[in-house]
């Protein structure tokens, strides 16, 4: 039985592909639906690896995974289908890891599909039995929240009592996170041209946004949009033996503090304390050996926080990476580098893009590399990823090595 | 005005929760194993794992733990926005949502994280009566 740290680098990311429309495609004439994004990221992924969708023989996916290996035809030897909001695809990586590692299976397809604007809350899959009530809904359902921003609100409130931190200390996330994406012709926020409320923004323009949930304007809040991507996970003599760079996993973890946000303990601390805790011991690396990361940015609050969890800035600083320019192009530590789920893509789950432009930004083949775009490219050699699920419920971690 | 808000689905094992509010007091369950309170109600008791558990009157007293102000709305709610909702430390133990009360949405930095609150209950029908905090006086 391998112990954690012998699961280091057992395995490697060998292969990242998207569908072929991810953004708001309604506008451009389009109407794909979810499993149109799977496959076509599928058929790009095994195209790009040169990996045949037949020898995959493992199975990931949030929800999906029977529906997408009838649909491919295949008869896997492992099949997760792990559905825990936006860090399912993280987890899902730690487990192929771990399935890879003891045998099992050799190479494994992680798989996103969601149109989560064409077909709102058609992405994610399973949940309890029709009819039933769930306790939960005693403590939530009279109280008038209205989805993810109405929650997470309550974290910034809570952070800013907790640390004198201010919203215009969370603009400068959204402000810096978009001059990445106005590297990255991919993004929704690219330009006026691919958004009319794209392009450079300011802290003045974020604060004067319609206001969502004090003390979060607009853009303090992710899109809602369409996305498909996949991942083929392969062990090291597979991943040696292709035509594409192979991104190492050397850590994994992944935890939970709550399902219901009413169940949180500290609204400004997440489970990613344990589950980065967990990554970095298999790594044996430390925050300080951190290139770059990719932190799923929900809201400019998850962010903050999640730095701040991952050993990144110190508890109540985590802000201060994106307000003195750590975070932006050009600065020692980048994050976000596809322009986060404020300003490139975010489809309800946000979990695949992070692992895309993590295993682009490590294996060379970030933006700049495809479209000349200077400074897309960080030439990072390691990155921590974290995705969070729910409300700031549950994450997973990867660190990931060139 | 006939209430036109979201109400919680009476679930099994809840009867004394609605029973209490109809006389306008809030239950919460307790563990007999372990002493502590917990909210949501649970099978068993998410501290100790005891299924041991008792239905107790609560103080109605408690702290804003943290709070928002709703812009965006719908429904019933959307009538009334903008509006603050709250999480309530209990005096017992454990946290409750709310809407909150007896505050002024427009003045969010007026409002103080562990300001004292109490409990009181809002009719939707002769069965059905639901728990929101209002800001009191200390």
């Amino acid at each position: 039985m391998p112990v954690a740290h012998e699961l280091s680098r057992a395995a490697a990311i060998v292969g990242a592909a998207e569908s072929n429309e991810i953004g708001f495609t309604p506008e451009r004439g389009l109407r794909i639906t979810s499993l149109q994004h799977h496959i076509e990221a599928i058929k790009n992924v095994s195209d790009y690896t040169g990996i045949p969708i037949s020898d995959i023989d493992g199975v990931f996916s949030a929800g999906w995974s029977s529906e997408l290996a009838e649909h491919l035809g295949l008869r896997p030897s492992y099949i997760d289908t792990t559905s825990v909001g936006g860090c399912s695809f993280q987890i899902h990586v730690h487990h192929a890891l771990a399935a890879i590692a003891s045998g099992i299976i050799d190479i494994a397809l992680v798989s996103h599909g969601e149109a989560g604007r064409s077909y709102r809350g058609g992405g994610g899959r399973g949940g309890g039995g029709r009819g039933e009530v769930s306790p939960a809904e005693l403590a939530t359902a009279a109280y008038g929240t209205f989805g993810a921003p109405s929650q997470y609100a309550h974290a910034m409130v809570r952070h800013m009592h907790a640390y004198g931190t201010t919203p215009e200390d969370f603009a400068h996330i959204a402000v810096v996170t978009r001059q990445w994406a106005t590297l990255n012709p991919r993004a929704v926020m690219f330009s006026k041209e691919t958004d009319p409320n794209g392009g450079p923004i300011t802290v003045e323009m974020v604060q004067n946004g319609p206001m969502i949930a004090w003390p979060m304007t607009i853009a303090h809040c992710c899109m809602v949009c369409d996305h498909g991507g996949a991942v083929i996970v392969a062990r090291p003599e597979i991943a040696m033996s292709l035509r594409t760079n192979p991104v190492w996993i050397a850590g994994a973890g992944e935890s939970m503090g709550h399902s219901n946000m009413v169940e949180m303990a500290d609204f400004t601390a997440t489970s990613a304390a344990r589950s980065s805790k967990t990554a970095y011991e298999m790594a044996s690396m430390g925050p300080q050996d951190m290139d770059m990361a990719m932190i799923y940015d929900s809201f400019t609050i998850t962010a903050a926080i999640t730095a701040e969890m991952l050993g990144l800035a110190p508890r109540g600083k985590g802000h201060t990476l994106w307000k003195e320019g750590t975070a932006a192009p050009g600065g020692s530590l980048p994050i976000n580098t596809n322009g986060g789920g404020l300003s490139f893509n975010h489809s309800g789950m946000y979990g695949m893009q992070l692992l895309i432009e993590a295993y682009r930004q490590l294996s060379q083949t970030a933006e700049d590399g495809v479209n000349g775009i200077d400074g897309k490219q960080t030439d990072s050699q390691t990155c921590i990823v974290n995705g969070t699920g729910g409300t700031l419920s549950t994450t997973g971690t990867l660190i990931l090595e060139a | 005005m006939a209430y036109n808000k979201p109400v919680p689905r009476k679930g099994q094992h809840h009867e004394p929760f609605w029973e209490g509010a109809k006389q306008g007091k809030l239950m919460v369950p307790r563990c007999n194993d372990c002493g502590r309170v917990h909210w949501y109600p649970r099978l068993i008791c998410p501290y100790c794992h005891s299924m041991n558990l008792r239905w107790d009157e609560a103080s109605g007293e408690g702290r804003l733990y943290t709070y928002a102000v709703q812009h965006r709305a719908f429904g019933g709610w959307g009538e009334e926005a903008p509006y603050v909702t709250g999480f309530i430390d209990l005096a017992e133990g454990d946290r409750m949502m709310t809407v909150l009360r007896g505050v002024d949405a427009s003045k969010p930095d007026e409002i103080q994280i562990g300001c004292k609150v109490r409990v009181e209950f809002e009719k939707v029908d002769d069965e059905t009566y639901i728990p929101f905090w209002r800001v009191v006086e200390e």
